[in-house]
C-alpha cells in the first residue's frame, strides 16, 4: 500500500502574498503539489485546502486559478513550471457557473474548442466524459433544468474538456447532505483516477470529506500570537499532512480506521489555535 | 371562494382566476357607465363602436399600418444603435458616452423638435425623434442589463480561455439576449406611445396619429377613444409576438425565472 513516491512538482505556491486595501490576507504562502506514483495504477493526486471561515481560502484559490494577481510571489503550474494564467487550470466555484444560454453539449463543446480540440475530437471527448459522469442522456438538456449534484458535474467536465489535468473547486461540499457528499467524494476520487497527472485541489472546511478524499491535506491559518501577545497578519500554510504516510489515502472505507479519527480529532485542535 | 384571494403571494385556483377577471371587467364597464350619466361627454361603449366602424371606412387600417412601420422602422434602428452604446460601455473608453446617452432622457422633447428639425424633414423627422425618445431609456435599461452580469460569469469565461473581447460575446451579448429581447419589447411599447406624438407634430406622413389629432379637434371622444383602442389593440399584439420570439430564441429564458 505504502510503496507510492512523490516524483516531480506539478503546481507549486511560492512566497504568494496578498495584501487588499490595507489588509494583509496572505502571507509568504509557500506550497508544492507532486505527482504522487503508485506502482501499476494511473492515479492523479488530490490535495485538500483546510482552514477556518474568513482565512483567505478563496483568495488562495482564486490567485491559484490565475483569476486573481498576488501582491507578491507566483503560482507555477504543469511540469515546466509555467506562471499561471487564467485556463490554464480547471474552476469549479461555488456555483457551478455554466453558460445558462448553452444547453449541457454546447456548454462543453465550447469548452473543448477552447481547450484546442477540433470539433469532433471535441464532441467525441465531451461526450465520453458526461458518460463516465453519468449524465450521458443530459446531452441537450438545459443547465437550469439540472439538480444541483448534475450541475457541478456538468461544470467539472467542462473545466476538464478545457484545461485537461488541473482541477480548482471551492466547496464543493457546501450545503450537502450526508449521501451527496459521499457521491461527491466518490467523484472526485473518479476524476482523480482519470490521468496520471490529474492535480485537484480542493477547498474545505468540511474535515472528515477532505481526509477521505485527499493524499495531502493543507492547513491554512494565521501563526499563533507571539510572547509579545502580538498576533501577525496575514495566513500561511501552518501544516502539510501526507495521508499517503499515514495509510490513510486511497482507502474508500478510510472513515472507519483509528488513525482517521487520531487526524480528525489531531486537526480539530490546530482548528482552534488558528 | 375568496379564500386566498386577497392574500399576498396566495396561489389562486383556476376558477378564482375566473371569477377575479370576471368581476374586475363587471366593475370597469360599471365604472364607465357610471361616468357617461355623471358627464354626458365621455362616450359609452357602443358609442366607441360604432365609430370605430366608421372609422375603418374612413381607412383607419391603413393609417395603423403606417403607423406600424414607421415604429418598426425607429425601433430596429433604436435597437441598434442602444445596444452598440450599451455594449461598448463595458470598454472604458466607451463608457463616458452611454452614460451621456442615458442621461439624456432628463431632457425633454420640445427644444430637441427644433435641433432635429434643422436637420431632418419629413419622415426622417419623425424617425429621429422616435429614435431619440427611446434610444435614451433603451441604453438606459441596456446598461442595467449589461452592469447585472455577475462577475463570476466573466471569471468562469476567463477559466475557459476566453479573451476580454470573446467574453464580451459569450457573457454579455449573448449571456443576456433574453433579457435585451425584453429591453426591446418594453421599448417598443413606448414608441406607440410617442408615436402619435410625433406623427402629430409632422403631419405630412399620415398615420394613425394625425386621424388622433383630427378627432381630437372635432371633439369627437368616440372616435378618439376608438383610434386608442384600435392602438392598444395593436401593441399588446406586438407585446405579445415580441414575448413569444424571446421564447422561441431562448427557450432557456423560461427556466430561469422560476
Ligand atoms: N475585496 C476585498 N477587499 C478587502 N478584503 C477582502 C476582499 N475580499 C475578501 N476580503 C477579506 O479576505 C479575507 C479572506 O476571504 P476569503 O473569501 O478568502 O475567506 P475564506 O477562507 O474563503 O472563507 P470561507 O470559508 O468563509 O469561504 C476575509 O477576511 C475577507 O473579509
Ligand atoms: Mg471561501
Amino acid at each position: 500500500m505504502n510503496d507510492a513516491t512523490r516524483a516531480e512538482t506539478l503546481l507549486k505556491v511560492e512566497d504568494v502574498t496578498l495584501v487588499l486595501g490595507d489588509r494583509v490576507i496572505l502571507r509568504e504562502v509557500n506550497a508544492e503539489i507532486r505527482n504522487v506514483i503508485r506502482p501499476g495504477l494511473s492515479q492523479g493526486q488530490v490535495v485538500s485546502l483546510l482552514g477556518p471561515s474568513g482565512i483567505g481560502k478563496t483568495q488562495l484559490f482564486r490567485i491559484m486559478a490565475g483569476l486573481q494577481k498576488p501582491s507578491r510571489g507566483k503560482v507555477l503550474v504543469t511540469e515546466k513550471a509555467l506562471p499561471v494564467e487564467a485556463g490554464m487550470v480547471g474552476v469549479v466555484d461555488q456555483h457551478y457557473t455554466l453558460f445558462a444560454h448553452r444547453t449541457v453539449g454546447d456548454n462543453l463543446l465550447i469548452a473543448g474548442r477552447q481547450g484546442g480540440l477540433p470539433r469532433a475530437r471535441a464532441e467525441a471527448r465531451a461526450r465520453e466524459l458526461l458518460g463516465r459522469l453519468k449524465l450521458a442522456e443530459r446531452w441537450d438538456e438545459w443547465p437550469a433544468n439540472l439538480s444541483g449534484g448534475q450541475r457541478q458535474r456538468v461544470a467539472i467536465a467542462q473545466q476538464l474538456l478545457c484545461s485537461e489535468h488541473y482541477l480548482l473547486m471551492d466547496e464543493p461540499f457546501s450545503g450537502l447532505d450526508p449521501n451527496m457528499k459521499d457521491e461527491v467524494c466518490e467523484l472526485i476520487a473518479e476524476v482523480a483516477a482519470l490521468h496520471e497527472l490529474t492535480t485537484i485541489l480542493v477547498i474545505t472546511h468540511d474535515i472528515a470529506s477532505a481526509i477521505t478524499i485527499s493524499d495531502t491535506l493543507w492547513l491554512l491559518g494565521r501563526d499563533p500570537a507571539g510572547e509579545d501577545g502580538k498576533v501577525h497578519a496575514g495566513a500561511r500554510v501552518q501544516g502539510v499532512y501526507d495521508l499517503v504516510e499515514r495509510g490513510l489515502a486511497w482507502r474508500p472505507e478510510v472513515q472507519t480506521l483509528p488513525a482517521f479519527r487520531d487526524l480528525s480529532l489531531e486537526l480539530r485542535a490546530r482548528f482552534r489555535t488558528l | 371562494m375568496t379564500r386566498g384571494l386577497f392574500s399576498p403571494f396566495a396561489r389562486v385556483t383556476p376558477a378564482q382566476r375566473v371569477v377575479a377577471v370576471g368581476v374586475f371587467w363587471t366593475l370597469v364597464l360599471a365604472g364607465w357607465t357610471l361616468f357617461h350619466h355623471h358627464t354626458a361627454i365621455i362616450p359609452t361603449p357602443v358609442e366607441v363602436a360604432r365609430s370605430w366602424v366608421e372609422l375603418l371606412g374612413q381607412g383607419l387600417l391603413v393609417r395603423l399600418l403606417e403607423s406600424y412601420a414607421l415604429n418598426l422602422q425607429a425601433m430596429a434602428l433604436a435597437a441598434i444603435l442602444s445596444s452598440v452604446f450599451a455594449y461598448a460601455s463595458v470598454v472604458g473608453a466607451f463608457r463616458p458616452a452611454a452614460k451621456l446617452v442615458s442621461q439624456l432622457r432628463f431632457l425633454g422633447m420640445t427644444g430637441i423638435t427644433f435641433v432635429f428639425g434643422m436637420y431632418f424633414s419629413g419622415r426622417g423627422l419623425q424617425v429621429a425623434m422616435l429614435v431619440f425618445g427611446v434610444a435614451v431609456f433603451y441604453v438606459t435599461s441596456l446598461l442595467s442589463v449589461v452592469q447585472g452580469v455577475p462577475s463570476g460569469q466573466l471569471d468562469h469565461a476567463r477559466t475557459l480561455r476566453m479573451g476580454p473581447w470573446r467574453t464580451l460575446w459569450e457573457v454579455v451579448v449573448r449571456g443576456t439576449f433574453d433579457q435585451a429581447l425584453d429591453v426591446l419589447r418594453q421599448n417598443a411599447a413606448m414608441g406607440w406611445m410617442m408615436l402619435t406624438m410625433v406623427e402629430g407634430l409632422v403631419r405630412s406622413q399620415g398615420g394613425v396619429g394625425v386621424m388622433l389629432i383630427d378627432q381630437n379637434r372635432r371633439l369627437n371622444l368616440a372616435g378618439v377613444f376608438a383610434l386608442q383602442a384600435s392602438i392598444l389593440a395593436v401593441g399588446i399584439g406586438q407585446d405579445y409576438f415580441l414575448g413569444q420570439l424571446r421564447l422561441l430564441l431562448c427557450p432557456y429564458s423560461k427556466l430561469r425565472e422560476r
